[in-house]
């Protein structure tokens, strides 16, 4: 399936050029945030005011932020597609996300704390549901294929994207918007520093491996996905490789590693590279995220669209890794982009130049 | 491949109306309806509902009761699909149905963190572990996809669809596939603060509907491709002809008052099936006893079936599971297509003269080889599976 186009919120604005302009600069220091009364920690969060499309807002005001990220993201990424009448087409919606809505249902816990479980807001309890930021999504772009919210926490946009291609093939859709979003709550940073190494500095080193460390992180990505081409496609999802073994293929031109400190020790990651292949990890630019490879897929898909190769943004380098050090133009063929969950078990997405 | 190679090659299920599907077909058949006040947890909500009494302790790992149900379900199934506890040397995989597993909202957790600004752990890491989904797929070490779908009160139905779209672009020989949910304080609530939990039990497209019951439970498939059956020397006349989902694009919790949403995923999943509507011998429908859904719905199946359609609502019965729900009634209309009958819609009495369609009364034989189930779901969702019998295969 090709990627068609694609939308995204992050920490440093809104827009597939806001992305494009943090992975030409690097990094910067996240902001520092309190949690659990007197903590403090480092964390990417994302400022809903550079939301260009306030007609979008204008329909989900009673939305939370979770549900406006997606709608944001989901929104450019269907504007983008340079087809026409695309609102007309068959369309799904398949939207992934590890933690939902965790900060609404804090929320609700705090209405249910404070006035008791017969005086609770029924509006917070909407908004609290996994599927809302989907739902929001469906209504604001009037959407009317079918809509699914799946999780499995580390792979939960790997299996969207499984999904998506099995949507595609059997024609239940001519398009899907698929997607990632995740929302920064003070009780994830401080569940996050309480299980996992909680970064010094604000910054992530995705080569260190061990110990690894995390920056809690929010936003959202989505892509509009087809068996279709256009000329403005960014690229080709080759595979996507989930709970089966990696088909043996040709070398890809860069490995792009999904490192964020969500696991203590990064090390297994270190299996799946090869002196000889670059590798790149762009979750400084972002934060740590279980549905991060999203973000991930997109750097990928942005350098096999612009012919660009484009420097790791935080390149402290212990075990000597062959790792992308300099912006460069490029034209490359094949991008493997590498996740692990805690169970160790693999998942790649292959991304392939548009022929 | 056909949809028509999908075969379901197992079944079990566990509810209010019985631990098993032999102890739920008992309760249709007498009409057993196991409403009660909450036990599970302290709540001042006067709402009657649907617990799972007796739960067996070997399912019960590390206070994790969705999983647990689920685990109950799914060795059912597995055992009625004569497949063992390692299945590792089969491409199985498991989607499953959730909305309480999927949300970390531990109230002591919560309480404790906002009081002291720390808590323990615990509840967080068996939140981690408890995808469903991956839970079952490592515990019974399933070599295939995992997948925990989140779309509220159709999650069990979409993770069918899911499931049999997995089948057909072969990532898989057979699949795990339904629901599991568990009662919880916080729908409870949630529920009760959108006014349409009944304070008695529930009364599905009855005229004095007050609302829903919340109930709790879990329903798994076995789904199988048929040259996977005939491998394993298994047969089976029942299948999963056909699935369709469809969005409202309307309403965060209100169904769309003409049901168009509704009407595309049953026509997508009659397309899907290859059948027409006069091959559907009953329905059973989502039938929540909310004064909206079933007012949509009841208009709906009567102009797409006609008024004489016969259909039920089990909800009578087990209570609204939420993300179990399309898994439970699925195993329910396979079942009564396996059987050939289909129970009283327990809890209607007198006919909404805004509803054109009136619920089974009694228990019912049913002639057609073909079954629609319907679900409906916050965030304006729609979906619905057919199900066929015919010869073994």
């Amino acid at each position: 399936m090709n990627i068609i186009s694609a939308g995204m919120v992050f920490t440093r604005g809104s827009g597939i050029g806001s992305f494009e302009n943090a992975l030409h600069e690097g990094w910067r220091i996240p902001g520092e945030v309190e949690y659990s009364k007197s903590n403090k920690s480092f964390a990417y969060q994302f400022d809903q005011t550079t939301i260009r499309d306030k007609a979008v807002l204008k329909k989900m005001r009673r939305a939370d932020k979770l549900s406006k990220m997606a709608v944001a993201a989901a929104s450019e990424a269907l504007g983008n597609s340079g087809i026409d009448d695309i609102r007309g087409k068959n369309i799904g919606i398949i939207t992934a996300t590890a933690l939902g809505a965790q900060v609404t249902t804090f929320s609700f816990l705090d209405d249910i704390i404070e006035y008791g479980e017969s005086s609770v807001s029924p509006t917070t309890f909407s908004n609290s549901v996994h599927n809302a930021a989907a739902s929001y999504i469906s209504m604001v772009l009037g959407i009317r294929g079918p809509v699914m919210t799946v999780t499995r926490f580390f792979f939960s946009f790997q299996s969207a994207l499984q999904l998506a291609q099995s949507w595609l093939n059997e024609s239940r859709c001519e398009f899907i918007l698929v997607g990632a979003v995740e929302q920064y709550g003070d009780v994830l940073a401080y569940i996050q520093d309480t299980k996992l190494n909680a970064s010094p500095d604000g910054r992530i080193l995705p080569f260190n491996l061990n110990p690894a460390y995390q920056v809690p992180g929010e936003g959202s990505v989505f892509f509009l996905v087809s068996n279709k081409d256009t000329d403005t496609a960014l690229c080709n999802i080759e595979d996507v490789y989930l709970d089966t073994y990696e088909k043996e293929s040709e070398k890809p031109d860069v490995n792009i590693i999904d490192t964020d400190g969500l696991l203590k020790d990064e090390s297994v990651y270190a299996e799946s590279l090869s002196p000889d292949i670059p590798t790149a990890a762009y979750s400084p630019v972002f934060g740590s995220m279980m549905s991060g490879s999203a973000f991930n897929c997109l750097a990928g898909a942005l350098m096999l669209r612009n012919r660009m190769l484009y420097a790791s943004p935080v390149q402290d380098n212990p075990h000597g890794l062959n790792i992308v050090d300099r912006t460069v133009s490029r034209d490359i063929e094949l991008i493997r982009c590498i996740r692990y969950n805690c169970y160790e078990n693999k998942a790649v997405i292959c991304l392939r130049k548009k022929q | 491949m056909s949809n028509n190679n999908v075969l379901i090659s197992g079944l079990g299920v566990i509810s209010a109306a019985g631990r098993d599907l032999s102890e739920t077909l008992e309760s249709f058949s007498t009409g057993r309806r196991n409403a009660g006040p909450v036990t599970l947890f302290e709540t001042s909500l006067p709402y009657p509902v649907f617990e799972v009494r007796d739960l067996p302790e070997e399912f019960y790992p590390e206070h994790q009761r969705t999983a647990a149900l689920a685990l109950c379900a799914v060795n059912e199934a597995l055992q009625d699909a004569r497949l063992g506890e390692d299945l590792s040397a089969l491409r199985v995989g498991v989607c499953m149905g959730t909305t309480v597993a999927c949300q970390l909202n531990d109230l002591d957790f919560y309480t404790s963190y906002r009081e002291s600004g720390a808590a323990s752990m615990g509840p967080v890491d068996r939140y981690l572990k408890g995808n469903i989904a991956e839970f079952i797929s490592q515990r019974y070490r399933l070599n295939g996809p995992a997948l925990t779908v989140v779309n509220a009160c159709s999650s069990g139905t979409d993770a069918i669809g899911i499931a049999m779209s997995w089948l057909k672009s072969g990532l898989c020989d057979i699949a795990v596939a339904g629901g599991a949910d568990e009662l919880n304080r916080v729908p409870l609530s949630g529920f009760g603060s959108l006014g349409i939990v009944s304070r008695d039990p529930c009364a599905p497209f009855d005229r004095d509907r007050k609302g829903l019951n919340l109930g709790e439970g879990a329903g798994v498939l076995v789904l199988e491709k048929a040259d996977s059956a005939a491998r394993r020397g298994i047969s089976s006349g029942m299948r999963v002809l056909g699935y369709g989902s469809a969005s409202d694009a309307y309403h965060l919790t209100a169904p769309k008052p003409d049901g168009a949403g509704l009407e595309t995923s049953i026509e997508k999943a009659l397309s899907d099936a290859g059948i027409a509507p006069d091959k559907i011998g009953f329905v059973n429908a989502h039938g929540t006893a909310t004064h909206d859904n079933d007012a949509v719905e009841g208009k709906v199946l009567a102009k797409m079936f006609g008024p004489d359609i016969k259909i039920l609502s089990t909800k009578g019965v087990t209570g609204h599971t939420l993300g179990a729900a399309g898994g439970i009634e699925a195993v329910f209309s396979a079942a009564a297509l396996r059987e050939g009958w289909i129970p009283a819609s327990a809890g209607f009495e007198n006919q909404d003269e805004n509803i054109p369609i009136v619920p089974v009364r009694e228990r019912t034989e049913i002639r057609g080889e073909s079954a629609l189930s319907t679900s409906l779901a916050f965030g304006g969702n729609n979906s619905a599976l057919v199900f066929g019998r015919g010869r073994k295969t």
